[in-house]
């Protein structure tokens, strides 16, 4: 294809500069994210920024390095749908990251749901007296 | 259109098929490490602590290792953009220098590990560390099927045939759609563990 008059239209052509400007964009990001770090930020602030550089990084190598900028449309739409089956995973078991021990002690459940036992729980749990 | 090929229905999705296969292999490799972050959410958030990865880690061999896989990322693009062109010298130099590079990461990688093994640091010592060596030596395992797969890219392009082959070319941009994938792995690996 390449020695073809047909290659200079080739929307994958490869494209080298492109290629440098990205490389020198993903070792800049790369130093800015260890900068960050050096500031000692609070973690929430400190895990939003750093994701969020990591983000972009990996944006930039899918987009130009795996070519997906310009791509047939049909790959992402496959990469959606694996995402959207990923998210699905995942928000399920998310859902016990914000269990924390204190959440699911007896003290804790008894005060947040009386009517299903509670503190009451363990006396009714006390086997019958045998006459 | 004639008879014939209106008989005839049309199945071609239009991409290739080895491109297809490898984007569908790299679907399942993202559910996979989906899983794995997953998991490295849900043990941090329920742990009662969680060290800060620097105070654990080293830190410059990890953004060392970083700036490696995204030149490597670079070398490999280029090979494809050389084999592209169908400049054989260009595509084995490229090559030959994504796999040194590949090399030069385990290397780094392996002398993280035996420091930290001389400390009787190992995945048994916290939560932490059986996530950080859980997640980087299958990140690891990724680099040696990466460094087999380019190998034998490099062998065959020393046989003439090789680049008479019209599927040469798709082989080589899957194995870099492949070590690409296992370089934006690595994005996310090292903030989350070397500096969050």
């Amino acid at each position: 294809m390449s020695n073809t008059p047909d290659a200079a239209r080739d929307p994958h052509r490869p494209n080298v500069k492109l290629y440098m400007a990205v490389f020198g964009a993903l070792l800049c990001l790369t130093l800015l994210t260890v900068a960050v770090s050096k500031l000692h930020l609070p973690r929430p602030q400190a895990i939003a920024v750093g994701l969020l550089i990591a983000a972009v990084k990996a944006s930039l190598v899918a987009a130009i390095f795996m070519h997906l900028w310009g791509e047939d449309g049909r790959i992402p739409r496959i990469l959606a749908a694996v995402v959207f089956f990923a998210a699905m995973m995942i928000f399920p078991i998310l859902d016990g990251a914000f269990l924390v021990p204190s959440a699911t002690s007896r003290v804790a459940v008894a005060d947040q749901h009386p009517d299903e036992g509670g503190a009451a729980a363990p006396a009714a749990e006390k086997p019958a007296e045998v006459k | 259109m004639n008879a014939t090929t209106a008989a005839v229905p049309q199945t071609s999705s239009g991409i290739s098929n080895a491109k297809l296969g490898v984007w569908l292999f790299l679907a399942s490799e993202i559910m996979l490490f989906s899983t794995l972050f997953t998991t490295y959410i849900v043990l941090r958030l329920s742990a009662t602590s969680w060290p800060w990865g620097w105070t654990a880690l080293n830190v410059p061999l990890g953004t060392l290792n970083t700036a490696i896989l995204i030149t490597s990322s670079v070398t490999i693009v280029m090979a494809y953009a050389r084999a592209y062109d169908r400049d054989v010298a260009g595509f084995r130099k490229w090559m030959a220098l994504t796999l040194a590079l590949s090399a030069c990461f385990l290397v780094v990688k392996a002398f993280e590990y035996g420091h930290e093994f001389s400390l009787g640091i190992g995945p048994s010592t916290s939560v932490f560390y059986a996530v950080y060596f859980t997640m980087t030596g299958l990140h690891g395992l990724h680099i040696v099927g990466g460094i087999i797969v380019n190998s034998g890219l490099l062998y065959m392009s020393y046989r003439k045939d090789c680049w008479e082959d019209p599927l040469f070319l798709g082989r080589v941009e899957g194995a870099g759609l492949y070590w690409h994938f296992v370089d934006i792995v690595w994005i996310f690996l090292f903030p989350a563990l070397y500096l969050l």
